[in-house]
């Protein structure tokens, strides 16, 4: 095992040791428990530097989990351009997120429950992307599903907070049963579970799937439309908002949420066609649906929250139209200026005692100037600002819809076009009305800037925001998704030009609506439609009807049935007719040796009734 | 002597010990109780490491040994562990231990109960080390006989006495049913002995009519079957745990049930295999009750031991469906779910009788916010919740994936339904009761709910979630012990269905067998 792999092992693990040491040791030390936390996950950042700068081949060292017949579910760490750039990711943003909570998670009282929670999630997320198989994935794709329902009811107090993260976890759970069967599928049908293995197998004979390929690659895919908070699935993340909101930053908006993503750049050897088409018009849909729903929200970590579903779709359609690197790319950058962005929300958060409404606050430039200017940043980077990463990432992927010639597709990339005018057009409502114009509450009027614990974290997010678009991510990924051909995109001057246009029309409109406005002025002239954009398009009021029709009905009758026949009518009645047989036969009965002893009679008697009988 | 016999004898000698103390000598009788289940749980431990380097006896039984009892009728004292039962062997230790240490909270007749539970744990030990088909038996009912009285005795709430009285009912009827396929089997093999070693060789080689078989195995299906509440026979459980004592319920629900699976897949699977094939597919059908059924029914309930009772009863399903799949990875997985809910169960049912000793209800809509008044208690119940809807870590989930990866050939819309109950259902119901009971404002509780103590009441509930933990993270600390000795069964499975239409035997299946039992030896 060289050098690399024991670092990948012990970045890994390092958090779960810190997890463990923090649960079982230092619950009562809240210094201490933020120290290991935070140290566990710096060391791997510092590893996962060594590994991404060392000189390393791809390759993968794996342990043994079970081992029976030819289920072989191994656990491991691989190590490519992929998890090496992943890995960075979340040991990057996951260090700077972990340092920011220090502040904002001051004086809690579950303080060192946070940092264990906080570095159980790190342990999982590092799992999937040093996943070396299938299995791996699972095991940690359920271990961050958990991680996430412990943070999102962090307050579990609260209702809202409580039932958030049981929504968060039960809609996970709908997305992991048809990844489950797909996974079982793949391996039913070529013997193994190991990525590497199964490249192989694919290359050799990319029809192994058969007739069941499109099913198989739409099952894997319901695992990221799960966890990704991709359309019809996606009603879990916005109420997720109720945790903390560095864990809003880490999970629901860098790293988690964007597991669904890496997972399909990951097997997207064995993605067929047709699946492909599914995943397209999936994230397709879910970016365009959630930017809409985004512009009529107020409270300023939904409208994040919406915008990270937008831009998450972007990410799946990328997938969908043969254009893994752009996804992986759009990932690194969103990952840096949405954790920005929603610490930036976070400090304003904090600064106003737990206001979120953006109508509530208004004037915060000159109050909080640090993270005015860091949230600024992230917007414009955002709405795709040349030269900031966000331009560079989201052109990849509208030039990848707009390879017409090859798999884009001109609805898709209408689609992304018109979603980029409302990105810019949410965001910039959003500055406009929180940072901008006068105080419409006290607590804006009162607040001051976040301490530099927190606004550190943001200065240095500014720095990747700003330049990562520079970074060759889209080919080196497409080299590991074994897309050779697919080279820049970023050239395209077709999807150059629309993104600009989309920018200009989005940001005009949003200055002339939001510059001088004391409440929103589209929800008067949008009436109904504003109405239900603000409920979110009733997505929740229509679940909790199927829910309703089907899981509740199915369970009400499945228990009447058992208290009504099974246990009164059919056993009472079974019971009575024993009763009287017991009546009759009490002369025999002192005690329960007897009965056996009887019992014991009756069956060798029906046993010779049987045998003598030549019933058989 | 084996280590087995120290093992099964000991807590004998602790019954017989309590019976002379006083019953005022309340410290004593616990004492006795105490280090008559923690000694055995110690040669339980020493067995399970020594397990791969120990000589193995006749018919690759290890920690072998046999006396002569009635031998007009071959009937012989005969113990020995393989693969399958040496980690029930070690789960059931570790929950007999747990279970003295939970049952402190009797006050009423102390020694009676402790007594009682002790003949119950001897029982149970015997039941699972038996390699004589008679002796596997009647340690069974040894244990039996003791269950009732504690629940009619000790057991609680106003439907005691329905309860013990249904669960009697049916698991009598079970054991009886079962009983006529054992003697049918014993008349059929024509082998005059109980010793199953040599029953195995004489079916091999002169197998029971297929007819012969096909009735068999439905009794015993049937038979061990309502003792292991197969669907529709599974309405006993919930009732019969509710109502018993905590110490009672774990044994019960953790061990002593799965003497029925251990029956099927011990006995029923190897000896008649061509019956086990006729009725495969009913049990797969009546395993969806199991799971998507009671899973449904589970949703439902209001108490949490009802919860957890109908929860424990849909996990039996995937033991079956397991059994259903008649190959070497169901299997497997099928003996790997049982020893994880044993731990589950009998972790589940303590942590309930902690909060019941406390409230006096285990009504969920009393309790709110509980995990702020019992932490670490609390925190125990999310995991034990957790373990019980598949959470990967616990070794519930190792077992269950390890069945729907196995049953997938032959049975997929089967392991469909099952992963859907598994994911969907098990999580429904399972984070109802923390968002009830742990979550949400903290009700008003007068007197407020107390966590646990000290290190002496966490001891039981902590050894248990570590048991599930460890087998969680390091399955083949298990499956590969399990592996080889299933392998050996599904070998006879084949051997005996060979002939039959329906070739269960795939190449794959077969080369692999053979690698894994030439890789063992």
């Amino acid at each position: 095992m060289s050098g690399a792999f024991i670092l990948a092992w012990m970045v890994l693990l390092l958090p779960l040791v810190s997890t463990v040491l923090i649960s079982c040791f230092t619950l009562k030390n809240d210094k201490l428990s933020a120290r290991i936390s935070i140290g566990a996950v710096l060391a791997g950042f510092v590893m996962s530097l060594l590994i991404f700068l060392s000189a390393r081949e791809a390759g993968e060292s794996n342990i043994t989990w079970i081992s029976i017949g030819n289920f072989q579910a191994t656990l491991g760490v691989k190590l490519d351009n992929l998890s090496a750039l992943m890995l960075l990711i979340v040991t990057g943003v996951g260090s700077l997120i972990h340092w920011y909570s220090q502040g904002y998670m001051k004086g809690d009282r579950s303080y060192s429950r946070y940092f264990a929670c906080l570095s159980l999630f790190t342990f999982s997320m590092l799992g999937i992307v040093l996943a070396s198989n299938f299995m791996q994935m699972f095991i940690f794709w359920e271990l961050v599903g958990v991680s996430s329902y412990l943070l999102i009811g962090f307050w579990y107090e609260r209702p809202a907070a409580a039932d958030a993260s049981k929504k968060a976890f039960l809609t996970n759970r709908i997305g992991d049963f048809g990844f489950i069967l797909g996974i079982i599928m793949v391996w039913a049908a070529t013997g193994s579970l190991n990525f590497a293995e199964l490249k192989g197998v694919f290359e050799a004979n990319p029809e192994i799937l058969g007739a069941t390929a499109g099913i198989v690659g739409v099952l894997l895919f319901c695992g990221a439309v799960g966890k990704s908070a991709q359309f019809p699935l996606h009603v879990w993340l916005p109420d997720a908002m109720e945790g903390p909101t560095p864990v809003s930053a880490l999970i629901h908006a860098a790293t988690m949420v964007a597991a669904g993503v890496f997972m399909l750049c990951r097997i997207f050897f064995l993605l067929s066609p047709d699946a492909l088409q599914v995943i397209a018009w999936t994230g397709g849909i879910t970016a365009l649906m959630a930017a809409v729903i985004a512009l009529q929200q107020n409270d300023i970590k939904r409208i994040l929250a919406y915008s990270t579903l937008s831009q998450l779709g972007y990410m799946v359609m990328a997938v969908g139209v043969h254009a893994p690197g752009a996804a992986m790319f759009h990932l690194t950058t969103h990952a840096f200026f949405k954790a920005m962005l929603f610490l930036g929300a976070g400090s304003v958060i904090h600064a106003l005692h737990h206001e979120q409404d953006i109508w509530k606050m208004g004037g915060l430039k000159e109050k909080m100037p640090a993270t005015y200017k860091t949230f600024l940043i992230g917007t414009l980077a955002l709405c795709g600002v040349p030269p900031l990463s966000g331009f560079f990432s989201k052109d990849g992927i509208l030039a990848a819809a707009a390879d017409f010639r090859h798999h884009g597709n001109v609805f898709l990339f209408a689609i992304g076009v018109l979603a980029a005018v409302l990105t810019t057009l949410y965001m910039a409502r959003l500055v406009l009305v929180a940072f901008h114009g006068k105080h419409r509450s006290e607590a804006a009027d009162h607040s001051h800037e976040s301490p530099s614990v927190m606004t550190g974290p943001l200065w240095i997010l500014v720095i990747p925001t700003l330049f990562a678009g520079f970074l060759p991510i889209e080919s080196a990924v497409n080299h590991v998704a074994g897309l050779n051909h697919a080279g820049d995109h970023t050239q395209a001057p077709l999807a150059m030009a629309f993104s600009v246009l989309a920018l200009l029309i989005g940001g005009s409109v949003a200055w002339s609506l939001y510059s001088k406005a004391e409440s929103d002025p589209i929800a008067n002239r949008l009436h109904g439609l504003s109405t239900a954009l603000k409920n979110r398009l009733y997505f929740d009021e229509i679940f909790n009807g199927l829910i309703y029709v089907t899981h509740e009905a199915v369970s009400k009758l499945a228990e009447w049935i058992d208290r009504i026949l099974l246990s009164s009518f059919i056993v009472k009645g079974l019971s009575n007719v024993v009763d009287v047989f017991g009546r009759g036969l009490r002369l025999f009965q002192t005690g329960s040796i007897h009965t056996y002893a009887f019992l014991f009679v009756v069956g060798i008697a029906l046993v010779m009734f049987f045998v003598m009988g030549g019933v058989l | 002597m084996s280590i087995l016999t120290f093992i099964l004898f000991l807590p004998l000698l602790g019954a017989g010990l309590v019976a002379l103390l006083p019953k005022t000598a309340k410290g004593l009788i616990r004492a006795v109780a105490l280090a008559s289940t923690a000694l055995p749980l110690l040669c339980a431990i020493l067995a399970f490491l020594s397990f791969n380097g120990a000589e193995a006896g006749p018919g690759g039984y290890k920690f072998y040994q046999k006396v002569a009892w009635v031998t007009a009728l071959d009937i012989n004292y005969q113990v020995g562990a393989d693969g399958i039962n040496i980690g029930l062997i070690l789960m059931g230790s570790i929950v007999s231990f747990a279970a003295v240490c939970v049952a402190r909270s009797i006050q009423d007749r102390t020694k009676e109960f402790h007594f009682l539970m002790l003949i119950m744990i001897a029982g149970i030990m015997g039941t699972f080390m038996s390699i004589d088909i008679f002796f596997f038996y009647f340690f069974h009912e040894l244990a039996l006989v003791p269950t009732f009285i504690m629940i009619g005795v000790w057991g609680r709430g106003k439907n005691k006495d329905y309860a013990t009285y249904k669960m009697t009912l049916y698991l009598t009827l079970g054991a009886l049913v079962a009983l006529v396929g054992l003697v049918l089997l014993y008349v059929q093999s024509g082998a005059k002995t109980f010793d199953l070693i040599a029953l195995q060789e004489q079916l091999r080689d002169n197998p029971i009519s297929s007819d012969a078989q096909t009735t068999i195995f439905g009794f015993l299906l049937f038979g061990f079957g309502i003792l292991v509440s197969l669907w529709p026979f599974h309405t006993w459980a919930p009732v019969g745990y509710d109502a018993a004592p905590t110490a009672t319920a774990m044994l019960h629900a953790g061990v002593l049930k799965k003497f029925g699976i251990y029956g099927l897949i011990r006995i029923a699977l190897p000896l008649v295999p061509q019956g086990a094939q006729a009725w495969l597919e009913v049990l797969a059908w009546l395993c969806m009750g199991n799971i998507l059924y009671c899973g449904w029914v589970a949703m439902r309930q209001k108490n949490l031991n009802k919860l957890i009772g109908n929860s424990s009863v849909a996990h039996m399903g995937f033991v079956f469906l397991g059994i259903a799949s008649m190959n070497l990875i169901g299997i497997s997985g099928a003996v790997l779910v049982m020893i994880a809910h044993g731990f589950l169960a009998a972790l589940s049912f303590g942590l309930s009788g902690y909060l019941y000793d406390q409230k006096k209800t285990l009504d969920m809509d009393q309790y709110g916010g509980a995990l702020r008044q019992m932490p670490f208690m609390g925190t125990l119940l999310v995991m034990a919740m957790m373990a019980g809807c598949g959470l990967p870590g616990f070794a519930n989930f190792a077992g269950e994936i390890t069945v729907l990866f196995g049953a997938w050939k032959s049975l997929p819309w089967f392991v469909t339904g099952t992963a859907w109950g598994a994911l969907i259902i098990g999580a429904i119901y399972a984070l109802r009761a923390v968002r009830k009971m742990l979550h949400g404002p903290v009700a008003n509780d007068t007197p407020p709910l107390q966590d646990a103590a000290n290190y002496w009441i966490k001891l039981p509930y902590v050894l248990l979630v570590a048991s599930l933990l460890l087998f969680g993270i390091f399955p083949s600390l298990l499956t590969d012990k399990i592996r080889t000795s299933v392998a050996k069964v599904v070998k006879s499975i084949e051997a005996g269905t060979q002939d039959q239409e329906t070739n269960l035997a795939e190449e794959s299946v077969k080369t692999e067998l053979d690698i894994q039992l030439a890789g063992q030896d």
